[in-house]
């Protein structure tokens, strides 16, 4: 059964003659365990597809199932709750906050949840992600693939059934994106996760289990 | 190379300018609020110069620069034609109403010129000035309600007075009246010139009298030079006539410098206390409008510090860059200045007239003078240059490179204590503070400038001792006596001004009464005797040297050297004593008939400390005064008798001595100072304290100068009810004193300070306020991204509520212990130095005040932050994310 699912998914941007349509009926199932890449030009709606995913803003019309749940029946806190133990996010712009260490940033979710942190597993994340020695640091200390491994790391660290990627490596050189995605597809077999990733890479879209290709806020099939 | 690009700059500062609406308001906001702040102070200031120098105008009697005194004729018309004269008013004065009805009030009938009346304040407000050859009088309201007339053109009323001794009875016609002003000591009756003649014609008077004033002119001018210089200018005018005011002698005028002409008195009256308090508090203001305008500036260049690395890669020099900051300083204070002079001077004049009602009589003037708006907007553009200065060395200075990656996050040194512990709102909120240690520190010093001025100032009015300062002008609950012992500048004590037995029973007939005394007053002449070196140590002050010699040499010195000299004494009943400060000794016995004791007055300062030159006996010195009976004057030069004063040839020099006196020793048992209220209030001689039956004794008098009393609290109404009544109504004569109206007073100056300086930290409050929302505002746009980025991974709305929150708390948690260890620091040095400042002062250690705010600020604190946050949630999380 797919874990995350969408149903004539629609987000139109403003009216009339100015009206654009972002999202204009994607239907898309994601198996458990799959790893989705989604690409497309830009302007093509595919990162509004994966907030829409996420939770992040909610479409003109359509759902959302995450594990056969409609996700926008919640209301906002709820759904920032169910997202937070349901869904990672890996952004292109790393987006670590700079004033916290890199543990104190990859936990952080699980400690904004009130959980105590599974250290064992948590451990485990950063060793694949080749992260011990530099828990003790600010992001500001890091590299472009260290940061974007961290935000990684954050990610996977609430043990979320779903992570999404925004253009991972859109800030990194073609061999840390190799590494980089090599390790998140890596670290996502071992937990299990379900992963989606945008990406306008085809290079990189290679390494996923399925491509999706979206034009015109349309899913489009070859 | 010089290039052309101002226009360049000035686009782009306009531009950048544009794109920051809340950074503009803010900044606009401060500005107006520092210009506000001079403004006020300046307005208050001036406000206040201009309504003392007023009144000193009135109080002097008018707003001449000068006058030439007691004229004749002839030189009046020499001087008033000098060249050195702009203009110039003449007054002839002719006598005073002293009888009831004018008993209370000091009357003076004369011929004024229209430019005098004008100067004297003597404006007819309905009719006009008497014209020449009628029997017309111009007067004031007070006068007329004195002599019961209504005040109405045409009214014709008689007037009883003396010219130089001889009684007059005149009726005149109403030809004007004027508002009484309460604040000009004398009230005048206007006549013109031609009656002034017949009258002195009538009464055989030739000017100048007697008494060298009666009839004479006095030439009142206003000097092209202004007030500057008028004494010199003055004397430079006699010296051109050939006239000169040193030295008495043919070629002698008197002059007089208006001594309400500021100019001359500021510098008198401007000590190193005052003048650091107001430099203190410039300094103060200073310091807030740079806090808040500079972290203003700093914040905007931090946020816009991309787009200088930008201009600065394309190629714009720092000093460009400093440029485009200083134009938009300039530009925003375009705004703010004018906004804040404007609003500042209606504050000042909001408050001018609450702190001059509490100056005795000052009428409220609110200044406009241009000095004051130029003096404001010059103080508020310097800071505001100031406070840009930095950030704009800071936008120069920044690398092209490095601004595209800057992010307020400074990782220096902390990474050992961010380990392992985990993260909670709380320390994420701590984290968040030290991003800008810098703008963190100006946003809380704001906010506890604020505290610790309030603090002060409740330290400051709480301090006032109303004990110290009422017992200062009064001694007893209620002082009774002839109204003219109340009034400045009025009559030496003598026996006219008696309270008789019947006022006193009258006053005790009311009941409620606890403890009363009477005060003897001197009435017939008595001599102490003193050493030459003490006789001219202390007419030193009103006398030349040369002076001094003559008046020595006119007298005889006892056979062991001593100079005979009037003395001042005391009688005192045991509740009148009970009044006095007891310095050295004590008064047990004072009035024991056996023993001869007496109690020698010394001058205390405003802190009741003696002043050891004030006398010269000592404790247990034996003091010999001479109650003198009969004087004999004779010719110093030849020794020849004249014998009693009216034997005397007119223009002979003449010296006293007594011939028939009788001779009291005493011991001299204590040391005291008399309370302002109880003394004859004016400097007449050394003084002496004699128990009330000692007194009558060796006096040969018992005239009483007040009649003292306490009453039971319930008493006290009722008594001051009865005495305004009874001094207003029946006994006219007299009038009476109460602590009740210098209580009233005292809380009216405590009232003013209050005011002031809470409306001063209120403004500073705001500035803090102001300060701390930008703080937070700019702290929340500029994490807009990271903010969702939080929401993004999890953070929920209450959550970042709760974090931005705690930020503003521990903002407000750091202003309350800063305040609080800035106020315990500082309290060894201001007690003691307010403790100097103030004479009616009585330091007390004082918190409260942070107590209060603290609350307020701690809602504030949370308040902002999350309606800050409120606003930046309208948009998605999406939407934020994008923003770059």
């Amino acid at each position: 059964m797919a874990i995350l699912e969408t149903k004539d998914l629609r987000k139109y941007y403003g009216s009339g003659d100015t009206q654009v349509r972002a999202l204009d009926g994607v239907d898309l199932a994601v198996e458990q365990g799959e790893f989705v890449a989604i690409v497309g030009t830009s302007g093509s709606g595919k990162s509004t597809l994966l907030h829409m995913l996420g939770g992040l803003d909610r479409p003109t019309s359509g759902t959302v199932l995450v594990d056969g749940r409609d996700i926008f029946r919640l209301k906002d806190e709820a759904l920032t709750i169910f997202r937070r133990r349901k869904i990672g996010f890996v952004f292109q712009a790393y987006n670590l906050v700079p004033v916290l260490s890199v543990w104190e940033n990859i936990i952080l979710p699980v400690q904004l949840d009130g959980n105590r942190v599974d250290t064992e597993y948590t451990r485990a994340v950063i060793a694949a992600l080749g992260l011990e020695k530099k828990l003790r640091s600010l992001p500001g200390q890091l590299s472009g693939g260290q940061q974007q491994r961290v935000a990684i790391a954050r990610a996977l660290a609430a043990k979320p059934a779903i992570l999404l990627a925004d253009e991972p490596t859109g800030n990194l050189d073609s061999k840390t994106s190799q590494d980089v995605l090599g390790l998140m597809k890596v670290t996502g077999q071992r937990f299990g996760q379900t992963m989606v990733m945008i990406t306008h890479n085809e290079e990189i879209a290679q390494m996923a289990d399925r491509i999706v290709r979206i034009e015109d806020g349309r899913i489009v099939r070859r | 190379m010089n290039v052309s690009n101002h226009s360049c700059i000035r686009r782009l500062s306009l531009r950048a300018l544009r794109a920051s609406r809340t950074r503009n308001l803010v900044a606009v906001l401060a500005i107006a609020l520092t210009a506000i702040l001079f403004t006020s102070l300046f307005t208050i200031a001036l406000s206040i110069n201009e309504g003392i120098q007023q009144n000193n105008f009135r109080q002097a009697g008018g707003c001449s620069h000068g006058t030439f005194k007691y004229l004749t004729r002839a030189q009046c018309d020499a001087l008033k034609d000098d060249p050195l004269i702009r203009a110039y008013g003449v007054r002839r004065f002719l006598g005073m109403p002293t009888e009831a009805p004018f008993n209370k009030d000091h009357v003076e009938i004369g011929y004024s010129d229209e430019n005098q009346a004008h100067w004297g304040f003597c404006d007819p407000a309905e009719g006009r000035l008497p014209r020449e050859g009628t029997d017309e009088a111009a007067t004031d309201t007070r006068v007329l309600e004195l002599l019961g007339v209504e005040p109405a053109t045409g009214a014709r009323f008689t007037v009883t007075f003396e010219v130089d001794g001889q009684t007059t009875t005149q009726t005149f016609t109403l030809s004007g009246w004027w508002e009484y002003d309460e604040a000009v000591p004398a009230h005048h009756l206007l006549i013109p010139e031609s009656r002034l003649d017949a009258v002195l014609a009538e009464t055989g008077v030739t000017p100048p009298g007697s008494d060298g004033m009666v009839g004479s002119w006095n030439l009142d001018v206003m000097l092209k030079n202004g007030a500057g210089s008028i004494a010199a200018d003055m004397d430079r005018i006699l010296a051109n006539h050939g006239y000169q005011s040193q030295t008495a002698g043919e070629d002698y005028i008197s002059i007089g410098v208006n001594w309400g002409y500021t100019g001359a008195l500021l510098a008198d009256k401007l000590d190193a206390a005052t003048a650091s308090l107001i430099l203190g508090v410039l300094g103060l203001i200073l310091l807030t409008g740079y806090l808040i305008i500079y972290n203003v500036f700093q914040i905007s260049v931090a946020g816009d510090i991309r787009f200088y690395g930008l201009l600065k890669a394309i190629g714009t020099t720092p000093r460009q860059l400093r440029r485009i900051i200083r134009i938009q300083a300039l530009l925003l204070s375009l705004a703010g200045i004018p906004l804040g002079l404007l609003v500042g001077w209606l504050l000042g004049g909001v408050l001018t007239p609450v702190i001059t009602a509490r100056l005795n009589g000052v009428r409220a003037v609110v200044s406009v003078s241009p000095l004051l708006f130029a003096g404001a907007a010059l103080f508020a553009l310097a800071t505001v240059l100031i406070s840009c200065r930095r950030p704009g060395r800071l936008a120069g200075k920044v690398s092209p490179v490095e601004a595209v990656r800057y992010t307020e996050a400074q990782p220096a040194g902390r990474r050992a204590k961010r380990n392992g512990r985990g993260v909670s709102l709380l320390s994420m909120a701590w984290a968040n503070l030290g991003r800008s240690r810098g703008k963190t520190f100006l946003t809380v010093l704001s906010l506890t400038l604020a505290v610790v001025l309030l603090t002060l100032t409740v330290t400051f009015t709480g301090g006032f001792d109303m004990d110290k300062y009422v017992s200062n002008f009064t001694a007893s609950d209620f002082i009774l006596a002839d109204a003219g012992q109340f009034q400045n500048g009025g009559d030496a004590f003598y026996d006219g001004m008696a309270v008789p037995e019947t006022v006193i029973d009258a006053v005790n007939a009311q009941g409620g009464i606890t403890g009363a005394g009477r005060v003897y007053g001197k009435t017939a002449p008595a001599e102490e005797f003193v050493t030459e070196e003490y006789y001219r140590a202390v007419w030193a002050d009103w006398n030349t040297p040369e002076q001094l010699d003559s008046m020595i040499a006119f007298m005889e010195p006892t056979p062991d050297g001593l100079l005979a000299d009037r003395v001042q004494l005391y009688g005192m009943e045991p509740f009148a004593l009970e009044q006095l400060t007891v310095l050295e000794g004590d008064l047990a016995g004072l009035d024991d008939p056996g023993e001869n004791r007496i109690a020698a007055v010394y001058g205390v300062d405003e802190y009741g400390d003696l002043e050891p030159g004030s006398h010269w006996a000592r404790l247990r010195d034996t003091v010999t005064l001479r109650y003198v009976e009969e004087y004999e004057y004779f010719d110093p030069d030849t020794g020849e008798v004249y014998g009693p004063r009216e034997n005397v040839p007119e223009g002979a020099n003449f010296a006293q001595r007594a011939v028939k006196y009788r001779d009291v020793d005493y011991t001299v048992a204590a040391l005291v100072a008399v309370p302002n209220a109880l003394s004859y209030r004016y400097y007449g001689a050394d003084e002496f304290v004699l128990g009330a039956n000692t007194f009558i004794r060796d006096t040969g008098t018992d005239c009483v100068m007040y009649y003292a009393f306490n009453t039971t609290d319930e008493a006290n109404a009722a008594m001051e009810a009865f005495l305004k009544d009874y001094t207003g109504n029946v006994e006219l004569r007299f009038d009476y004193e109460s602590k009740a109206t210098y209580a009233a007073e005292f809380e009216s100056i405590r009232g003013m300070f209050l005011l002031l300086g809470g409306a001063l930290s209120f403004i500073v409050g705001l500035v803090g306020i102001l300060n701390f929302a930008n703080a937070i505002l700019t702290g929340i746009t500029a994490r807009r991204r990271e903010l969702a980025v939080l929401q993004a991974i999890g953070m929920t709305t209450r959550q970042l509520r709760w974090m931005l929150a705690l930020e503003g708390l521990l903002y407000t948690l750091g202003a309350a212990l800063l305040a609080l260890a800035l106020v315990c620091a500082s309290a060894p040095f201001t007690g003691p130095g307010l403790n100097r400042l103030l004479w009616f002062f009585t330091y007390r250690f004082t918190l409260w005040p942070v107590a209060v705010v603290l609350p307020l600020f701690a809602v504030l604190g949370a308040a902002i932050p999350v309606a800050a946050c409120r606003a930046t949630q309208r948009r998605s999380v999406v939407e934020r994310l994008r923003l770059e």
